[in-house]
């Protein structure tokens, strides 16, 4: 019964209520969607790379060599000579190293020198290989191996030539040598997708003609006669290594930092990742913070309107007083009201996020390679709306008191 | 004759190269570390804390109190399970323990005010003596039952009042983690 009054009385005034509504409803979304976006970030972000005991790379920090050679982003790290990597190579307690070059792009994305063992050890989403959707992997010094994101957007397919680009900004092309794509990973939902992958020779191949970073004007060598140069590497930016055993980890580490004739940097990617986190943890929880605020502040936004609406409603309450409605059952239907509309608020915001989500998803992970899944409500958003529902209970309570109060006085007087 | 040339060519070279690398440790007074690998029953721990902290000096010691100090503070790093106290029903044992006192040689000027307050001419004196000294201990244990391995209790906190924090990181199967432990609340829970 009573909430039936509430409903229409809502129906009523339709226009006030449907903005506060949507106002709860931004809120809600937004407090949803940021949540989303930061388990969302973590979950891929740790999800790159698995399997892996240390990446070592030239000294700098954990964080620093870690996005570098991981995850491609900020500034690029000093390069490992070709000595220090076969050293490292040769220990016993190392089970498997894969060397990785990066310097180089093809339009915007990265083309990285490594060896077939990249394939093999790199694994990601705990545990997961890599896989060749068409093609296969290359064996030639002009094969390439393109990830999924490369090869839908510049529209590659398998046997396309392509030409790879000097340093990140393509002003300079290496035109004379054209690589050719034997083939196409699965889609990963990792920097790899974005990657031209290619043999640590063909990198050296690349700048044969090349001398500190422009082309020998007039001079072009043949790829035949490329192919029957030595193309040992001279350099790499960083390698990806897995022990023997767990237990050696440490000594190795250490014995890398400590390594004399190149300052070295060994990192544990786990625990490189929870620094970063440590860091982006932060700004995450001001994030969450303001919005957070954001729906404090809709909230409070409602009961304002309740107060106003108290006024032109004065009339009402005191003919529901008259007809014998109890103060009790015009406190509740205040409230009742305010439970409704913040309800609704909430699912609406709900269905805001998912649309939104269903927007964003592809453009966010094209863009920044965040993959956001689309999952039904977790536990905790059905918290955060049974939250909302009765924070706006709470808050109608302030002008629902003053209802219960004033409602007979104050209506039935005449006023002029 | 070209071999032996060469090799006294090496053996002189070897001192200038030696002198040409030179790189330090990090050093935090106040903060050990802990590392902590675990591969089936096979537990390797190793455990690094500044002088300042065991034993509260890290000059080179030459009174009979500060060698009896150091004594000391070895013999209880041997005894790692008194230290970081692991659950009973993981039944741990040592197999292997071996702790140290390390100097650093390489020392250059003392960025750190905080760790010395005796005054200048003390100050000095013991930089020219010595750098920064470290305790290392190494540690293997077997555990009956790894997978009880769910928490850590640091009674280290208790043995060296002026240990503050230890950071501590954990290799298992399932990839590496880093922690820290402080004195406020020297439990580590390795339950997820």
């Amino acid at each position: 019964m009573i909430l039936r009054l509430s409903i229409a009385s809502l129906f009523a005034r339709a226009l006030t209520v449907g903005m506060t509504v949507l106002a709860i409803a931004l809120s809600v979304a937004l407090f949803l969607g940021v949540e989303k976006v930061r388990t969302g970030a973590k979950a891929s972000f740790a999800d790159t790379i698995s399997g892996t005991d240390l990446i070592v790379g030239a000294r700098s920090g954990s964080v620093q060599l870690l996005l570098y050679s991981v995850f491609r982003i900020g500034n690029a790290t000093n390069n490992v000579t070709w000595e220090s990597y076969q050293d490292i190579a040769s220990r016993s307690d190392v089970e498997w190293i894969v060397p990785i070059s990066l310097g180089d792009s093809h339009r915007q994305f990265r083309v990285m020198g490594t060896t077939t063992a990249f394939f093999e050890h790199y694994k990601y989403r705990q545990g997961r290989s890599l896989a060749v959707s068409d093609g296969a992997i290359m064996d030639d010094l002009f094969d390439t191996v393109i990830g999924a994101d490369v090869a839908a957007t510049l529209g590659y397919s398998v046997g396309d030539p392509i030409v790879v680009a000097h340093g990140l900004a393509s002003f300079s092309e290496h035109k004379d040598q054209p690589f050719r794509v034997s083939g196409i990973l699965e889609k990963t939902g990792t920097p790899v997708d974005r990657t031209v992958i290619v043999s640590l020779e063909a990198i050296e191949a690349i700048h044969v003609d090349w001398q500190s970073g422009a082309q020998v004007p007039g001079q072009s060598t043949p790829a035949d006669v490329i192919r029957q140069m030595e193309l040992t590497p001279t350099a790499i930016t960083a390698a990806l290594v897995g022990v023997e055993s767990p237990l050696q980890t440490f000594a190795l580490q250490r014995a890398i930092n400590e390594y004399d004739e190149e300052p070295l940097l060994a990192i544990l990617p786990g625990v490189a990742l929870q620094e970063l986190w440590g860091i982006v943890g932060i700004a995450e929880t001001a994030l969450l913070a303001v919005s957070a605020m954001v729906v404090v502040t809709a909230l409070i936004g409602m009961m304002a309107t309740i107060f106003s609406s108290l006024n032109e409603r004065r009339r009402e309450m005191a003919i529901f007083r008259a007809m014998g409605a109890r103060p009790l059952t015009i406190l509740s239907m205040l409230v009742l009201e305010a439970m409704v509309m913040a309800a609704v608020g909430a699912l609406l915001g709900m269905i805001i996020l998912y649309v939104g989500l269903f927007i964003a998803q592809p453009i966010l992970d094209s863009a920044f390679g965040l993959w956001l899944p689309i999952d039904a409500p977790s536990l905790r958003e059905v918290w955060v709306i049974l939250a909302v529902i009765c924070a706006g209970a709470i808050v109608s309570m302030v002008p629902a008191f003053r209802a219960y109060r004033m409602s007979v006085a104050d209506g039935m007087m005449v006023k002029t | 004759m070209k071999i032996a040339f060469s090799l006294i060519a090496l053996v002189a070279a070897m001192p200038a190269t030696a002198e040409e690398s030179r790189q330090l440790d990090a050093h935090e007074h106040g903060v050990g570390t802990l590392n902590i690998a675990i591969e089936g029953t096979n537990v390797a721990m190793e455990f690094h804390a500044p002088g300042a902290d065991i034993v509260g000096f890290e000059y080179a010691a030459e009174s009979d109190t500060d060698l009896a100090a150091i004594d000391a503070a070895v013999a209880i790093l041997g005894a790692p399970l008194e230290l970081f106290v692991l659950p009973d029903a993981a039944s741990c044992s040592v197999v292997d323990a071996q702790a140290e006192l390390e100097g650093e040689d390489e020392h250059d000027d003392h960025a750190e005010d905080d760790h010395n307050d005796a005054g200048d001419e003390d100050h000095e004196d013991h930089a020219d003596e010595a750098g920064h000294t470290e305790f290392h201990a190494e540690y293997i244990l077997t555990c009956d039952s790894p997978d009880a391995l769910t928490g850590i209790t640091f009674a280290y906190f208790e043995a060296f009042p002026n240990a503050q924090e230890v950071e501590v990181q954990i290799i298992t199967a399932t990839g590496a983690q880093a922690f820290e432990v402080e004195r406020d609340a020297p439990v580590l829970n390795l339950e997820r």
